[in-house]
């Protein structure tokens, strides 16, 4: 009885999972077949090629694109992952006036639509004269005020009587911040790090809008523009796409545990 | 007990302070101040700004495009949203179990979630194509013929939701998931024993106790409604086009894509006004979600 019941819930989950991957599945494929054959419905490609990936890093300059989009991701990154952590151990250990006012100010934007400051920032950015810049990708991101909540959240757990010991010892706030905090909150700054580099690498609107030279696309603005430009290489679309699609499976892959971590402490406490 | 009272907390601070303050705090008041200007001179937008006082917003009260984009973004909400915590739940259900593969089903169904919306939409429009898509194709063998799924009036808003629901139902599983491992045992014994039958416990026990989960669901997806762009403008662009009185309008052209076409245009003033509105539908709708759905804050 229990081993039917089993085998019809693997059935199900089974069947549920082909469905949900099969667009990627498709995709990978689909990039390996020869060029001028993308639509036929062959499973295994005969013979299967990366002929398509090499054209796309070559002659369509998604290699550059690649790169673009790895410095973005990367220094938006590293960069936000600071300015939260540092943020973050003031709200969560230090006590200070306006303390409660400035974080609930903070956190207010995430109520509001992303979409909302687009045209703003656009502005602004565009008046700095930073069109087509890494800056202009990477700097109007730096205040990653979830990834501050969640680090907020989780240094709230490390017990105040460790800092309070530390500060008997006559460690200062940075010694605190650097030899304490930093290394016991070492899980949840990865995972704001990965998350950030997460959402810069799929940041497609902002990236489209501020990146109008060839030469400062990331992968999706570059893969919007052969799109329009080559509608019917489809195997070449599909090429660019799993280029695309592949940093972020590998990291999730190696790295599952932070994500999920991460995702749940800021869904379901927040 | 040493007191933890410190300016130097400001130090620490100021740095992300003075980036949120920059991009995030001033393009609020920004766009604000935008929504009742408009440009004059498309070669210098940014300087030449025109005080119009409430122009841009009684334009947006008449402008039909406008309100069919909001009422696109919502359709599009209404349909994903029910069905992504539909699919969820049960994805949920299904691997809420002890069995040794759980976590290879979950990051199956949870990868895409993470993936560029974008890309999975270009995917989707090759799965997609007419007449030699594969769906089309699969379709075809087995007798079934199909309209152009994304170029039909009646089926493009559906393809899309129904290809972001695939991409996007791991969030909602994952949340649904934990939320199950919090239950109680002890509730469903009781139940069991007072002779509860499991349909029963299902409606009274375990849906009740997921609904702060669901509200959570239900909010982020409108926001998520209405901030959409990437899928329409990788999948559909905005069409087909149908005719609504005496007005031509895309049947997938959402609110997001509107904006978009605004800023392009560098129509400053009026995309801003749009965003004031979007955040003020959006502000409104969840807190009445909220309401129904009884959950406090």
């Amino acid at each position: 009885m229990n081993k039917v019941k089993a085998f019809i819930i693997y059935f199900w989950l089974t069947v549920f999972l082909i469905v949900v991957l099969f667009p990627f599945i498709w995709m990978i494929i689909t990039s390996l077949k020869p060029i001028g054959t993308g639509l036929t419905l062959t499973i295994i490609p005969r013979p299967p090629t990366l002929s398509n990936y090499k054209s796309v890093l070559t002659q369509y300059k998604f290699g550059r694109y690649f790169v673009n989009s790895l410095i973005v991701a990367s220094i938006g990154a590293l960069g936000a992952t600071v300015l939260c952590t540092m943020a973050a151990f003031a709200f969560a250990k230090l006590e200070f006036p306006l303390k409660r006012p400035l974080f609930g100010m903070f956190l207010s934007v995430l109520m509001v639509p992303g979409l909302m400051f687009v045209v703003p920032q656009f502005a602004i950015v565009y008046r700095l004269g930073w069109i087509n810049t890494y800056k202009a990708m990477i700097i109007p991101h730096l205040a990653n005020v979830f990834g501050m909540f969640l680090l907020v959240q989780y240094m709230k757990t490390i017990p105040d009587e460790l800092v309070d010991a530390a500060r008997v010892d006559g460690a200062n706030n940075w010694t605190i911040f650097l030899k304490l905090i930093v290394p016991l909150s070492g899980a949840m700054i990865a995972t704001v790090f990965l998350l950030t580099f997460q959402f810069h690498w799929n940041n497609f609107l902002w990236q489209l809008i501020v990146a109008t030279d060839e030469h400062m696309y990331t992968v999706p603005v570059g893969l919007a523009m052969f799109r329009s430009a080559h509608e019917e290489l489809h195997t070449l679309k599909m090429a660019a796409s799993a280029i695309s699609i592949l940093p972020i499976t590998m990291i999730f892959i190696f790295a599952q545990r932070y994500f999920i971590e991460g995702i749940l402490r800021g869904a379901i406490k927040g | 007990m040493v007191s933890r009272t410190s300016w130097q907390a400001y130090l620490f601070i100021i740095p992300f302070a003075i980036f949120f303050a920059i991009f995030l705090g001033y393009p609020f008041f920004y766009a604000l101040y935008l929504s009742f200007h408009k440009v004059t001179d498309i070669y210098d937008a940014f300087n030449a700004l025109k005080f119009v006082h409430l122009h841009n917003y009684i334009k947006l009260m008449k402008d039909v495009e406008f309100w069919w984009s909001i009422l696109m973004s919502l359709l599009y909400g209404a349909i994903t949203i029910p069905l992504s915590i539909f699919v969820s739940l049960i994805l949920a259900n299904l691997l809420h179990r002890t069995f040794s593969l759980v976590k290879l089903y979950r990051t199956g169904f949870f990868l895409p979630y993470l993936l560029d919306v974008f890309v999975v939409a270009i995917v989707w429009k090759f799965l997609y194509a007419h007449p030699y898509g594969i769906i089309t194709q699969l379709l075809q063998r087995i007798g079934i013929n199909i309209p152009p799924l994304l170029a039909s009036p009646k089926t493009a808003m559906l393809s899309v939701a129904i290809a972001m629901t695939l991409k996007g139902c791991g969030f909602g599983m994952l949340l649904y998931l934990a939320g199950l491992q919090n239950i109680p045992r002890s509730l469903y014994e009781a139940a069991s024993i007072d002779g509860a039958p499991p349909w029963k416990q299902l409606f009274y026990i375990t849906l009740p106790m997921l609904k702060p989960i669901t509200l959570f669901m239900v909010v982020t997806g409108i926001i998520g409604a209405l901030s959409a762009f990437a899928e329409f403008y990788g999948m559909t662009g905005g069409g087909p086009i149908i005719r609504v009185g005496s007005h031509i309008l895309g049947c997938t052209k959402v609110a997001g894509l509107y904006l978009f076409r605004n800023l392009e245009s560098l129509k400053l003033g009026y995309a801003a006004a749009i965003s004031f509105v979007l955040l003020i539908i959006a502000l409104i709708i969840s807190a009445v979600s909220a309401k129904l759905l009884r959950v406090e804050w």
